[in-house]
């Protein structure tokens, strides 16, 4: 683990479980000074004491020894420690939310350690038992860094379900705007469009105000001659008609450079976000759900492009129209300003409280929207079942109850908007009527003077409060969206692909196909291993049937070979080449693999089969389909090989999916070849088809099948039987079946009977 | 392995391993304990299973067990069924992705996160079940007998 992931997992520990983010120094130092100078290998936290009461109890696991440290009252440990080579028996009791964990010594005795612990725990716990487990086997398990181990078993939970981003809020947000940066000319355009646009608004009600005192007035008065008055007058409106004109054209271009900017970063962010997920390794999209990935390459991209595009400007510019217009009220009269002005503060308040309230009411519809989406998604796909049970009426009456509650939601919404918008132009409008009041009096010469124009004006820029104050009152909101966008899109970003390129990758050309694994052990989480030194050499050419029962290491050893996952231990050579060592992309274009369930892509047969070589001619396509048992069915569909095949291949039948797929890896020619239960879900007619296509796919290539039907391997140069993590038998089908106590002739007979 | 309902002849004990005893005709073995119905019927249909997880007996009602048994399949049950018993809820708040809570529990104050579109849910014998991102199960028996300030946090959240 880098430090920068362990410093990332101790922070969530400190911040969201409030447990210690590791072992305490003084109990490590303390346990292992019993243990003679032994280091703790592994240790977790047992959570709760025999009465089930939160306490803190550590489970410590040496080379040779094993502890348990209670924390008591005084703040002294109690640490009570043992040989592990006593613990003779290892139990885990799963319940609803603690979990006991006993290490036994003879059976009817009293056990040597009895720990109780919640499911937060779990993993790390998880980690001694299967070491303590291992070593009853006889077999040493490589732990790690204990720290780690430690911090990313307890962490991993938050760390799955949040998109964790180092660093704060602001320093997300920074980073979303360095976005802009290759945008500089287009963001200086749009701001300064924006900036025109406010002090242009400022001019109309000036330019009225000045009409009004300075032409008008003295017209009717007679202190202006008729004729200057009308020049001066055409030459306002011209202004003002101006000011609009410029105005709506910097409007115009402020948000075309705007929302074409703000779709050029999205455009960016979208094609990095691709590209970044292209390179991630296959843990990252088993630790993420599918959903999660498409939500933050479209929806959150989007999100941000709203932000980007009129969420910085209009955030910016409505605090600065704000203040300035605070400025031209006071400065225009100072009693009616403040009366104007000082309210200010709270309606922008009053909004952002509706914001909070508002958000709480949309959380309650949210979650009974996605009370009816429960039932649409149930009872949708399961239509069927629905009808075959007669239970069309029960449906209709849940979903009528669902849909009944979540109006009630959104009415409640509309009654809060309903009343809260009324209620502030009231109060706005009151401050209206205040100015109004205090302004009549003036106007008609009690009080200190004031003229109608200046008047006039002042009401005119009045006006133009109430839309900066919306944008002021929703900055938390607008910058809560933005910041949640940003942290997933950035999590991804910062996600480093955990298959990585060697400094000066090998090139095999040509790749021959000689597998060798030596002594290969792997675990998916690091500690459970699912392959146990597995070591075997596959010459060019060999046919390998890999079987024995589900979990056993079979598609591992798949997905090794494929370079999905690098060994925990041993290595596995190609052409006596270490496969870390080889250039990824060259290499994977020399593997094949026909799955259990073939992924056809959405685009025409022809396309589908060209997948892997695009410039094949159509001869080669067509005769990769022939090869593939495939030809004769493709041309009987409506458009032959022009025919779209529908999302993930659904308007063909599995065994038709399964014969494009073999075309596609036939057209591909790998040198190594994977099928994996390649025949295993169609009927007998559509196997032999395509046990036809395969028998052709695997000529002349190094070819490892996984089956559970063992008949569809008799053919297999040689067999392994995988069990538990190792290779337990190999041979070809003839020497195992002479096995008279051989775990694959009993495998085989069983099958045989069963059939 | 058969499965046999209601055995008038189980007899259980906890014994010095620290482990629960089924003894039925002179053979017995050590068993840990599942409820079949954890919500809706906590203290019937008790499965006991034997270290493979096979089913040894299902005890549907233990007021048929003799009381020695019944008080040990109780005290095994208190510890299979444990769940965090919420008191009052101090604060929820949301951040990226997850819902942040804390709150009081009969065992002691607790932090835990839920995934933000994870609501607590409604048990069929009352009260509401929430489950955090570890999978630990937090259980508000009545909610509407909780303090104001925890009704006012959970109003979103629950009817």
């Amino acid at each position: 683990m880098n430090p920068e992931q362990r410093s990332l997992d101790e922070q969530i520990i400190t911040r969201y479980t409030g447990q210690p983010y590791r072992l305490p120094a003084d109990l490590r130092r303390e346990v292992e000074r019993q243990w003679r100078g032994d280091p703790v290998l592994l240790y977790a936290l047992a959570d709760l004491d025999h009465s089930l009461r939160l306490a803190e109890s550590w489970l410590l696991l040496g080379p040779r020894q094993v502890a348990v440290a209670t924390l008591l009252p005084a703040g002294a440990w109690d640490v009570r420690s043992f040989d592990r080579a006593r613990v003779r028996a290892v139990r885990n009791v799963p319940g609803l939310s603690a979990s006991t964990l006993t290490l036994a010594w003879e059976s009817g005795e009293p056990p040597l350690a009895l720990v109780r612990y919640t499911h937060r725990q779990r993993r790390a716990i998880e980690n001694i038992r299967v070491v303590l487990e291992e070593g009853l086997e006889g077999r040493a398990v490589n732990t790690g860094d204990p720290d780690d181990a430690y911090a990313e078993g307890v962490a991993r939970p938050v760390r799955e379900a949040q998109a964790m981003v180092a660093g704060r809020d602001t320093a997300v947000i920074l980073r979303l705007l360095s976005y802009l940066r290759p945008y500089r000319r287009q963001v200086s355009l749009g701001l300064g469009a924006a900036a025109l646009i406010t002090l242009v608004s400022l001019l109309p009600p000036y330019l009225a105000g000045y009409l009004i005192d300075r032409v008008v007035r003295p017209a009717q008065q007679g202190l202006l001659p008729a004729e200057r008055a009308a020049t001066i007058a055409w030459i306002a409106v011209a202004a003002m008609a101006g000011a609009y004109l410029v105005r709506q054209g910097a409007a115009m271009v402020r948000l075309r450079l705007m929302s074409v900017l703000g779709e050029w970063v999205a455009r960016d962010l979208r094609a990095e976000l691709y590209e970044h997920i292209q390179r991630l390794s296959l843990s990252f999209f088993s630790r993420k759900k599918t959903g999660s990935i498409i939500t933050r390459v479209s929806a959150d991209t989007d999100r941000l492009w709203d932000f980007l595009a009129f969420g910085v400007v209009d955030v910016s510019l409505s605090a600065i129209m704000m203040l300035g217009l605070a400025g031209v009220l006071i400065s225009l009269d100072r009693q009616l300003g403040l009366v104007m002005t000082l309210p200010v503060p709270l309606f922008v308040w009053a909004i952002y409280r509706y914001g909070e309230a508002l958000n709480r009411l949309f959380l309650r519809a949210w979650r009974k929207w996605s009370r009816v989406s429960d039932v649409l998604s149930d009872t949708i796909p399961g239509i069927r079942v629905v009808k075959a049970f007669n239970q069309e009426a029960r449906e209709i009456g849940r979903f009528d109850e669902r849909n009944r509650a979540v109006t009630d939601e959104f009415n409640r919404i509309h009654r809060l908007w309903t009343t809260f918008w009324p209620l502030v132009m009231l109060a706005v409008h009151g401050t209206t009527v205040v100015v109004w009041a205090l302004a009549v009096p003036r106007l008609l010469g009690g009080g200190a003077a004031l003229s109608v124009g200046t008047f006039i004006s002042f009401l005119l820029y009045a006006t133009m409060f109430a839309d900066p104050i919306e944008t002021i009152g929703q900055i938390a909101r607008t910058m809560n969206r933005a910041t949640s966008s940003a942290h997933r899109v950035f999590e991804v970003l910062d996600t480093e692909p955990e298959i990585r390129e060697a400094p000066a990758p090998v090139r095999l050309e040509p790749v021959r196909g000689r597998v060798t694994f030596e002594n290969v052990t792997f675990a998916y989480d690091g500690v459970r291993q699912v392959l146990r030194g597995v070591s075997f050499e596959v010459v060019p050419g060999e046919l390998i049937g890999l079987v024995g029962p589900s979990g056993g290491g079979k598609s591992t050893i798949a997905n090794l070979i494929a370079r999905f996952y690098d060994v925990s231990g041993g290595a596995i050579r190609i052409d006596g080449v270490d496969l870390r060592a080889l250039d990824l992309g060259h290499y994977r274009r020399q593997i094949g693999m026909v799955l259990q369930d073939p992924y056809l892509f959405h685009g025409t047969v022809a396309e589908n089969i060209r997948y892997g070589l695009p410039e094949a001619s159509l001869d080669a396509v067509v005769e990769a389909a022939r090869a593939a048992n495939a030809h004769d069915f493709i041309c009987k569909l409506a458009h032959g090989y022009d025919t779209v095949v529908g999302e993930r291949g659904h308007t063909l039948s599995g065994g038709e999916r399964q014969r494009v797929s073999i075309a596609r890896a036939l057209l591909h020619d790998p040198r190594v070849l994977i099928l994996d239960e390649a025949t295993s879900s169609v009927d007998t007619e559509t196997e032999r088809e395509i046990q036809e296509a395969l028998d052709r796919l695997v000529r002349g290539r190094t070819v490892f099948a996984i089956a559970h039907r063992l008949s569809t391997l008799r053919k297999a140069s040689r067999l392994f039987v995988i069990e538990d993590g190792g290779v337990i038998e190999s041979g070809t089908h003839h020497e195992l079946m002479m096995k008279p106590e051989g775990r694959y002739r009993r495998l085989y007979e069983l099958q045989l009977h069963l059939a | 392995m058969t499965t046999t309902v209601v055995q008038e002849a189980l007899t259980l004990e906890r014994r010095a391993d620290g482990r629960l005893w089924a003894a039925r005709g002179g053979a017995a073995r050590p068993v840990w304990v599942l409820r079949c119905f954890p919500w809706s019927e906590p203290v019937r249909f008790v499965s006991l299973r034997d270290d493979d997880e096979n089913e040894v007996a299902l005890v549907a009602d233990p007021a048929k067990l003799d009381d020695q048994s019944r008080s040990a399949l109780e005290a095994e049950l208190a510890s299979a069924g444990f769940v965090f018993e919420v008191t009052g809820v101090l604060a929820i708040e949301e951040e990226v992705e997850i819902r942040h809570w804390r709150v009081a529990t009969r065992q002691g104050e607790r932090r835990f996160q839920t995934r933000l579109d994870d609501w607590p849910l409604e048990l069929p014998g009352g009260g509401l079940l929430i489950r955090d991102v570890a999978g630990d199960l937090y259980r508000l028996r009545y909610p509407r007998t909780l303090d104001r300030r925890s009704r006012e946090l959970l109003w979103a959240l629950v009817d």
